[in-house]
């Protein structure tokens, strides 16, 4: 092919890809689009084969130690989980006083859901496009599943191909989670931090509202994706920004760079039936 | 042939990538093994196969990457055409030559990227600071340089080798 056929060929690639991306751009944040699907269903098991390999001597080290002191762990296993049963059956005993309680002033609890544990076959959390390629075996995962941690929120699912799904880390500069500081209950939205700091921001708290470094920040329930009262992580620092609102820095509750197993949280914050009444049409 | 070996090529960069990542988390956040695919390939094909390959490995790129889909591609097939023009016009056989290009296309890419971010994302931010942007360009570059070394050293040792086995068939 000629060149100039080759420079027309150029302008059509360059034009469809940046319609594409608008297209991308103007619909909803948390829809996958089908070439991407494609892509994770063609990385997702190089990535799966290469996260099952020991990479380095000092896993293997680790490894072999591990077998020398695994009846001590054992035993040491058995001790907590003797005692987190009984921390379990005192914690039933506070729920059963709470559902009374709530269902003397008709108070209804929101359903916790339930947790499962994935595999995570590939991440990425030190540069600005942050990733994370989880593998949830038979049972597929969903867009907007929230993704958890013992340690607190890791972020969303935002594509699903098979097996393979990818999350959106909460320190992502395009996540935005509904947050609330546990001592004051004060909402606002978290954000991924700028210029690939690795932390989050709390926005939009009003300058007269009390935060200081140290407060606990939590999932407010009011993003309709994640459930209240997931530890999202710890004031670092407070200083006034602009006229209306505080400039709150946030260190994440997540370790990212310890993360090889993560919780898919099977649960829908909105009901199925309200969602539909609420894109349908209104009489 | 060569589309088989572009494939492989692929494959390998794929493999280096997730390797990497595995060794260190900031692998990725200072080399970019898919940009020097698409570059050392350019420099030896057609324009039309070059951004072909930019465009299928840049979204290979997006698929592993979290911003909009397809940043990546719109990127190397900009790299991709424009090595691959500039191969034509200029003679580039010196390690340091291709060393520039690499480097060159590595900041060239991450300006792209930028630059659509800002124009797509409703309230961007720089992503990185500049110094790593450099860094990310010189190692890719570095990387680039070596495996083009590394090829040009096994494809002399492959013609020597059968340039062998050609003149000790024509004495037997």
């Amino acid at each position: 092919m000629d060149e100039r056929r080759t420079g027309w060929v150029l302008i059509f690639v360059l034009v469809g890809q940046l319609v594409y991306l608008a297209v991308q751009g103007a619909r909803d944040a948390g829809s996958q689009t089908r070439l991407e699907t494609v892509g994770l269903r063609l990385l997702g098991p190089a990535a799966r084969t290469i996260a099952g390999i020991p990479t380095n001597l000092s896993d293997a080290r680790e490894g072999a130690k591990l077998r020398g002191t695994i009846l001590e762990e054992n035993r040491r296993l058995r001790r907590e989980a003797e005692d987190l049963r009984l921390k379990l059956l005192r914690l039933t005993d506070v729920e059963g006083e709470m559902r009374r309680l709530g269902s003397a002033v008709r108070y209804t609890t929101p359903p916790a859901g339930r947790i499962r544990a994935v595999d995570i076959v590939y991440v990425d959390h030190a540069s600005w496009l942050r990733t994370l390629v989880l593998y949830s075996g038979d049972q597929e995962a969903w867009v907007n599943q929230p993704v958890l941690s013992p340690d607190g929120l890791v972020g969303r699912v935002i594509a699903v191909a098979g097996p393979y799904a990818k999350v959106q880390l909460v320190t992502d500069r395009a996540a935005s989670v509904g947050g609330m500081v546990l001592r004051t209950r004060r909402q606002g939205v978290v954000r991924g931090g700028s210029r690939g700091s690795g932390g989050l921001e709390l926005d939009y708290v009003p300058l007269q509202a009390d935060v200081r470094p140290g407060d606990r920040v939590l999932t407010a329930g009011i993003d309709g994706v994640f459930p209240r009262g997931i530890p999202i992580g710890t004031v670092v620092s407070v200083e006034a920004g602009g006229q209306l609102f505080h400039r709150i820095q946030v260190a994440p509750a997540v370790d990212f760079g310890v993360l090889d197993q993560v919780y898919l949280l099977d649960f829908d914050t909105v009901p199925q039936g309200f969602k539909e009444d609420l894109s349908g049409e209104r009489p | 042939m060569s589309a088989l070996k572009l494939f492989a090529w692929i494959a390998a960069a794929v493999l280096v990538h997730f390797v990497g990542m595995q060794l260190t988390p900031n692998f990725a956040r200072f080399i970019d093994v898919f940009l020097v695919v698409v570059v050392l390939h350019s420099l030896e094909a057609s324009s039309l196969s070059a951004l072909l390959t930019g465009l299928l490995v840049g979204l290979l790129h997006d698929t592993i990457t979290n911003g909009p889909f397809g940043l990546f591609g719109f990127a190397d097939t900009i790299v991709g055409y424009g090595t691959a023009r500039l191969a034509q016009r200029l003679v580039i056989q010196r390690p340091t030559g291709v060393l520039a290009v690499v480097s060159f296309a590595a900041a060239l890419q991450q300006a792209i990227v930028v630059g659509l971010l800002f124009l797509l994302l409703p309230d961007p931010a720089l992503p990185e600071p500049f110094w790593i942007a450099l860094i990310r360009a010189g190692v890719s570059g570095l990387l680039g340089t070596a495996v083009y070394i590394a090829t040009n050293h096994w494809r002399r040792n492959a013609e020597v080798r059968r340039r062998g086995k050609m003149s000790r068939l024509r004495l037997g």
